[in-house]
């Protein structure tokens, strides 16, 4: 691996006015929800802001317009995603189809398929979750087992995925299963576009241990989909899976979801902090800009059609390692009790506890680190 | 990169190379004082983004002579010191790869152990994110002319994050290399030593940390995001 050359983050336009336009409509149309929904909102659900976020030309910015979307740059979808974040929008309902599954259907599906989906995935209405993990496949997916068949009516599908986030609201899942009969590892696996609405699909929640319902086991139980479901080429489905996982990596959801605790600890400080809490305000501001620096150029060098795997995961494990320390931070040097009532104390309950998970989504840390040994000629 | 910087960068590997044995009479000779001095002056009329390129490779190769000072003034030693910092963690980066990719143990080279890649790829990031740190500085200093005032926000947090990666990477690097980087025979301690040194000079972590939280406890929370965003893309 080469040093970090800073790709530099020139999106065209006028990306000042696009951040004016952007927080004046915010300010209109964010709804005045609980400052523990604004921490953490990727996973906040809320169909209705969605759908105006949608309308306002927010969601599925850099589809071509013949699909419902706005043809804009990835770096202005960038920016407009960062504003989101920073601002605790909740776009969890929308939040993957945006994110992966829109661009993956628009780089790798049938044209049946992109115009079948892809508008109501810009107009913020069509939801997707992600098949991959499965009880066996985790961190090992080359180990999924689901299986699709092809038979003369379609593909048949038997198995079962794991921590699928979103399940019981989404339309739609885009699953890895494995195609050819006695395959093994990375071969022979395809991606399919699975309508979750039907026939044999049984969702189950999983609620972690915050209480929340994100996760789902779904299983699969003789489900037949038309040929017309393959996205991409039949066996390489691994291929297609790990371009689209360098999406999910490097975006500033990695060092933004909990920035509400920095606002917060920020605001509660007032102008004049004592020097601990200025201190530690001061450490993680400069973690924060320097993350920002690396997710920016990350997302530069993925814009330009470049592979940034190695960039991308090097800002995954920082932002999960800063994600996970603000909060555990902030508690050590702050007063206040875990059941208290103010701002500061609830968000600070709610990211401890959910903290754990942030260096488990998206890939584990273990692996992280290991596709990043992979780039420095280690393995 | 430009060809001119590539160029530049060129020189400054040879000169620098040949500065090792010398002293800093080569850098001198070769006229780096004149780096940011303007072309209507005689001088080279570079920017920050030269300024940064050229101290990375001093930090490799010629990290104990004093080329930050013979180019920039005072105002400007904690934004050098980020970018010599950014070019001896690289080395120091290097130089671990290498020796864990020749040193057998146990059958196999070091590096085909997973605990040693993990160490490896956590020493990587705090690498790529002072080198992230010092790009993104120099983009500021030249946006802003060079006033070193307006820059104020951008030097402390690049400083600061740099100072906190010399922990990790200091110690990471020693720990892959076993005894022989603790040797004076051997290359590490040429960028190491240097690295525990810069981490004090020029602003400490409290320091800066201070000088930071103070600016962005007078924005605010929302503020800061506001401050962030103004100040660059």
């Amino acid at each position: 691996m080469q040093g970090f050359a800073l790709y530099p983050f020139d999106p065209p336009g006028d990306i000042a006015a696009l951040r004016t336009d952007l927080r004046d409509w915010l300010a209109a149309n964010q709804p005045q929800s609980d400052v523990v929904a604004r921490a953490n909102c990727w996973a906040s659900f809320d169909a209705s802001f969605s759908r105006a976020l949608g309308a306002a030309g927010y969601v599925g910015m850099t589809l071509p317009t013949q699909y419902g979307g706005s043809d804009r740059h990835p770096l202005e979808r960038y920016v407009v995603i960062e504003e989101l974040l920073a601002a605790g929008a909740p776009v969890g309902a929308h939040w993957i189809a945006d994110r992966q599954t829109g661009p993956l259907i628009l780089r790798y599906g049938s044209e049946e398929q992109r115009q079948r989906y892809l508008p109501g995935i810009a107009a913020g209405e069509l939801y997707a979750c992600i098949g991959l993990s499965e009880p066996g496949a985790g961190s090992d997916l080359a180990a999924v087992r689901t299986t699709a068949r092809e038979t003369a009516e379609g593909w048949r599908i038997n198995g079962q995925k794991i921590w699928t986030t979103g399940a019981h609201f989404s339309h739609i899942m885009l699953a890895l299963v494995r195609t050819e009969e006695g395959s093994e590892r990375n071969a022979g696996l395809s991606q399919l576009l699975i309508d979750l609405d039907t026939p044999g699909i049984t969702i189950r929640p999983i609620i972690d241990m915050a209480g929340h319902h994100d996760f789902n086991e779904v299983f699969f139980d003789d489900v037949l989909v038309p040929h017309g479901a393959l996205v991409g080429e039949r066996g390489q489905g691994w291929k297609q899976v790990t371009a689209e996982l360098g999406l999910e990596r490097s975006g500033p959801e990695r060092y933004l979801s909990s920035h509400a605790l920095l606002v917060a600890l920020i605001d509660a400080a007032g102008p004049e902090p004592d020097p601990a809490i200025t201190t530690l305000i001061g450490e993680l501001t400069a973690e924060i800009w320097t993350l920002r620096q690396l997710s920016m150029s990350t997302a530069a060098k993925l814009a330009a059609g470049e592979d940034p795997m190695v960039e991308a995961s090097v800002v995954k494990e920082l932002g999960n390692a800063f994600e996970q320390d603000m909060p555990r931070r902030v508690q050590a040097i702050v007063t206040s009790g875990w059941d208290d009532e103010n701002d500061l104390a609830k968000l600070l309950r709610a990211l401890l506890i959910a903290s754990p998970s942030f260096s488990l989504r998206g890939g584990t840390r273990e692996v992280i680190r290991g596709i990043i040994a992979r780039g420095l000629g280690l393995r | 990169m430009s060809a001119a910087r590539d160029m530049l960068c060129d020189t400054a590997r040879a000169v620098f190379a040949e500065a090792a044995t010398a002293g800093i009479a080569p850098v001198e000779e070769a006229g780096f004082g004149l780096l940011l001095v303007p072309e209507e002056n005689n001088g080279f009329g570079g920017d920050w983004g030269d300024v940064n390129a050229v101290l990375q490779i001093a930090g490799v190769i010629v990290p104990d002579l004093p080329v930050a000072e013979l180019i920039a003034g005072e105002a400007f030693q904690p934004a050098a010191t980020v970018s010599l910092m950014a070019g001896a963690m690289g080395r120091a980066l290097s130089l671990s790869i290498d020796h864990v990719n020749t040193r057998q143990q146990f059958g196999r080279p070091l590096g085909k152990f997973q605990a040693v890649q993990q160490s490896l790829a956590a020493m990587a990031c705090e690498v790529r994110a002072v080198e992230a740190a010092a790009a993104a500085l120099a983009s500021r200093l030249d946006a802003v002319g060079l006033d070193a005032a307006a820059a104020d926000f951008e030097i402390a947090a690049a400083k600061l994050r740099a100072n906190r990666a010399v922990g990790v990477v200091t110690a990471i690097a020693h720990q892959v290399h076993g005894a022989i980087g603790f040797t004076e025979e051997y290359d590490l301690h040429r960028v190491t030593v240097p690295l525990m040194r810069w981490r004090g000079a020029h602003g400490n972590d409290a320091f800066w940390a201070a000088r930071l939280g103070r600016q962005v406890a007078g924005f605010g929370g929302r503020g800061l995001w506001e401050a962030m965003t103004a100040r660059g893309a």
